[in-house]
């Protein structure tokens, strides 16, 4: 009888399911892909669903259920903390205390009526061993240091941790409200983006600043001799106020916090916006920077104590911070360690496959198995259900042989295309199988596709897929970026000779968040770059996420087919058929 | 969900209140153990707050009258 | 029944769309009442097992999208530049979920096909009373007329196919008028949930209030906010199932 353990992470953001058979990854969902809510941080009731109806199996045939966190130690932590900054903490405290004490503190309970599972097979594991062994089991390094850098779990906010064979030993931890990930929303708050939202959109601002307030945004943060941090807390107001995470006091640092939505209009592009607007923008930009350098020299300073605390070749990282692909690029090319592997669901949604994986190897003694090797972990339409889908929603499609060569050339005639095929991807990244694809050949696409596309802001760059063969003719990849590049998990620069043939997946300083496409792990997409290539010279298309504004990325078909409708892309690859745009 | 695996484990109400009790347990045996033992008298208060919260939440029908009496 | 909510309807919207600030914040909660039934109607796109109707609820769910979009532009036109709660209610999708809109189970999943069918009918008929007790009075502006002109239209065919489709569950001898009957209740239920939902978070937010002023505010010398810095961690990474099965 195989032994089946399903992983859940949940109710705070980016709730998911992972199940594992005789500690095999054999599917992973993120609810909102199901729910259709961006973030989705409810019960991941629709993805186990989907889940166990894929394996053939009932929730009575789970041998554990495991929650990511320790729901107790979290609800300790948020009492402590309101009792210690009493009584700056009355805004925020009823709130809290009425959704742990009507609802979440009683989890045990709710597993086992939402799922069906009895309570002795209901587990729980640490936040953070939860994230290191999300990095750790599904690397293929058998010695690894460990970092686990996010905003909080129950205290940690970063832990270091030795992994060998299947075991994790804790070194040590940063605690609660001394936070990196916290001190990073705080900034993407006050640049007016939202907190576990807008994070990227800070790193993508930040390319068209500079880091002018660099003293500023030191006096966030203070180092010790031990290579430790802590935050000046003066400055901040995440861990007592209900809804702000600044102070006044981080006002006057870093000047007036920028209004959701405002228009960014910085030097590089000031399109017709006042001189005062400029400014502004550009301080916004340079705010941007500044955070985005510090927060690459903060994790460089925790990887430099990683490696003088373990000593192995290997680094696995995981947290929301490990998600900051611009700072991996640079622990790759300037950190110590020879290999880097992270998670590709860094954030919270990894923790539900590091948490099956640690009661796999770590509580029942299991040996390794094989590393995570494929993205498409989720959701796959059988091609007769797309079919009847199709023809039921009146679309105008036809069957390709050859979807690949197919799209290729729609690539190359200038078509922006949604690409729909095999399951969804674990993680925040599209990465080939629900992408909304673009010839990166022209700098117009980048604004078409923006603007008339995804109805998103002008400055957020696009990234590159291209076939791992031709990634170095183009990309100058660190050596240990190698794996966290075939996730989109770390930029690299663009060669500079080659930066005018791809003028649409540049950013502004050089880089791209490139994505090296194997085909093993993603033969078809693989394909679609090797016939794009023979057609054009150029084995890379521009690969964004197949979603629009404030929505998760597409799942299923009538998903694709909405979102296809909604936007401005030219045709639609979906399981095998190609979708002509509706007249 | 558990509605479409006949043999899935559904609590009754006595035996997910037991298993609530035993929640309550193991929150005030963590802080015994810990450290924080001064936040114990504070989380049983809560935890008396909380018992009351899930019983409002039970009847919430007539929530703004029991209120009311309140 | 309609002569009796027009008549309530009135006066309330006079007061309400005249209420400083209430435009945006009741047009969001509007752009918020169509995402989440575009995400019903999408969800039952999928899931219904009469393939007829999958077109039906697929073109209505655009609908629903482009109106959620038409709302939201109405709230960022009607104060440029400003950030606040009605404006971080259009952005906020998990908002859907604290509105009840949707989370859990689909609407469709919950009702089944008649009584969803039902449910839209009656909704949709609502909301086409309530429009035009807006349009009636040119409420709030001309500019956010327009606009509900425009999606009146629409509203106008979402409750035509709805009754249609009703009225063909009826020939073939389905309890309509009881499913009718159902969907008003249900919906009255509803929000009277959310009234006590909203009063029972208000009420425990006041006493919890009182409780840590009262009970939490003397335990504050004994707490401190923890220092910075590593702190070496004794516990062991490794555990077995008992350690496993502890909830803290």
């Amino acid at each position: 009888m195989p032994v089946y353990i399903l992983g859940i992470s949940a109710l705070y953001h980016d709730s998911a399911a992972v199940l594992l058979r005789d500690g095999v990854v054999v599917g992973a969902a993120q609810e909102e892909r199901y729910s259709r809510l961006k973030h989705d941080a409810s019960l991941p009731v629709r993805a186990v669903q989907w889940l166990l109806s894929d394996a053939g199996i009932t929730a009575s045939d789970l041998d554990h259920l495991v929650f990511y966190e320790k729901p107790l130690r979290k609800f300790e932590r948020i009492l402590a903390t309101s009792v210690a900054t009493f009584p700056r903490s009355w805004g925020a405290f009823p709130r809290q205390m009425r959704s742990w004490l009507g609802d979440k503190l009683w989890l045990r309970s709710t597993l086992c009526a939402t799922f069906g599972v009895r309570p002795e097979r209901v587990l729980f594991c640490e936040h953070h061993l939860s994230h290191a062994a999300s990095a750790f089991y599904a690397s293929p390094h058998a010695e690894a240091a460990v970092l686990a850098v996010d905003g909080v779990g129950e205290w940690a906010t970063t832990t270091l941790w030795r992994g060998s064979g299947t075991t994790l030993e804790p070194i040590a931890e940063v605690r609660w409200p001394h936070s990196l990930g916290m001190l990073y929303s705080t900034i993407t708050a006050h640049l007016g983006f939202a907190v576990n939202e807008g994070e990227y959109k800070v790193m993508g601002m930040a390319a068209y600043g500079q880091p002018k307030f660099r003293a500023e945004v030191d006096q966030l943060l203070r180092w010790d001799a031990s290579g430790g941090y802590a935050l000046d807390l003066d400055y901040f107001s995440f861990h007592w106020h209900p809804t702000r995470s600044g102070t006044p006091a981080l006002e006057r640092l870093l000047g007036p916090p920028r209004f959701p939505g405002a228009p960014f209009t910085p030097a590089a592009f000031p399109g017709d916006a006042t001189p005062e607007q400029v400014a502004d923008s550009q301080r916004y930009a340079d705010v941007a920077a500044s955070a985005q350098a510090q927060m690459e020299e903060a994790m460089l300073r925790l990887v430099a104590h990683a490696k003088a605390a373990v000593g192995t070749d290997a680094l696995c990282l995981a947290g929301g911070v490990a998600l900051n692909s611009v700072a991996n690029r640079r622990i790759a090319k300037e950190g110590p360690f020879a290999h880097l592997w992270v998670q590709p669901a860094a954030g919270d949604a990894g923790g539900a496959m590091g948490a099956a994986l640690w009661v796999w190897h770590a509580v029942l003694g299991n040996p390794r198995g094989p590393a995570l090797s494929r993205p498409d972990l989720g959701r796959i339409t059988p091609v007769d259900r797309a079919r009847e889908m199709l023809t039921d929603l009146g679309a105008k499609f036809e069957v390709v042989d050859d979807p690949a060569r197919s799209a290729a050339a729609d690539l190359a005639a200038g078509k922006v295309i949604g690409w729909v095929q095999g399951g969804d991807e674990w993680g925040p990244r599209a990465l080939g199988h629900r992408s909304i694809l673009a010839d990166p050949r022209s700098a117009e696409t980048k604004d078409h596709v923006n603007a008339r596309v995804k109805y998103r802001e002008l400055f957020r760059p696009f990234a590159p897929a291209v076939t791992v063969e031709a990634a170095d003719a183009w990309f100058d990849i660190p050596e240990a970026a190698r794996e966290p590049v075939r996730w989109m998990l770390a930029t690299a620069d663009v060669r500079p000779e080659k930066r005018a043939a791809i003028p649409a997946v540049v950013h502004v300083d050089g880089s791209a968040r490139v994505q090296t496409v194997d085909a093993g792990a993603s033969p078809l997409f693989h394909r679609l770059l090797s016939e794009f290539g023979a057609l054009t010279g150029v084995p890379i298309v521009l690969n964004t996420s197949f979603n629009l504004k404030g929505e998760p990325m597409v799942s299923c078909t009538v998903d694709a087919m909405a979102s296809f409708h909604r936007s401005g892309l030219d045709l639609l690859y979906v399981d095998g058929f190609r979708v002509e745009r509706p007249r | 969900m558990s509605t479409q695996d006949p043999a899935s484990y559904e609590p009754t109400r006595v035996e997910a209140w037991l298993l609530r009790l035993g929640t309550a347990g193991a929150l005030l045996a963590m802080l015994s153990r810990g450290g924080r033992w001064w936040m114990l008298p504070l989380t049983l208060l809560f935890l008396i707050a909380g018992v009351g919260l899930l019983f409002l939440q039970s009847i919430h029908y007539v929530a703004p009258f029991i209120y009311m009496v309140f | 029944m309609g002569q009796l909510r027009r008549a309530l309807l009135t006066p309330v919207s006079e007061i309400a769309w005249r209420l400083p600030g209430w435009p945006r914040r009741l047009l969001a909660e509007f752009s918020l009442a169509e995402r989440g039934s575009m995400v019903d109607m999408l969800a039952a796109a999928q899931a219904t097992p009469r393939r007829e109707m999958r077109r039906k609820y697929f073109l209505h769910a655009l609908d629903e999208g482009r109106h959620a979009t038409i709302f939201a532009d109405r709230v960022r036109a009607l104060s440029p530049g400003r950030a606040d709660r009605a404006e971080a209610v259009i952005e906020d999708a998990g908002l859907l979920q604290d509105h009840g809109i949707v989370g859990g189970q689909t609407l469709f999943e919950r009702l089944g096909e008649l009584d969803f069918l039902a449910f839209v009918y009656v909704a949709e008929a609502d909301a086409v009373e309530q429009f035009g007790v807006y349009l009636d009075r040119n409420l709030p502006d001309a500019e956010t007329s327009a606009s509900l002109r425009a999606i009146l239209k629409d509203e106008a065919f979402h409750v035509s196919y709805s009754r249609a489709e009703c009225e063909r569950y009826r020939k073939d001898g389905k309890p309509v008028d009881q499913a009718i009957r159902a969907v008003r209740w249900r919906r009255f239920k509803e929000g009277w949930m959310r009234f006590t939902r909203d009063f029972g978070e208000w009420t425990s937010g006041f006493w919890l209030l009182v409780l840590y002023f009262v009970a939490v505010g003397p335990f504050r010398v004994l707490a401190r906010v923890e220092t910075g810095g590593w702190k070496v961690v004794a516990r062991p990474g490794a555990a077995g199932l008992a350690a496993a099965r502890l909830e803290g």
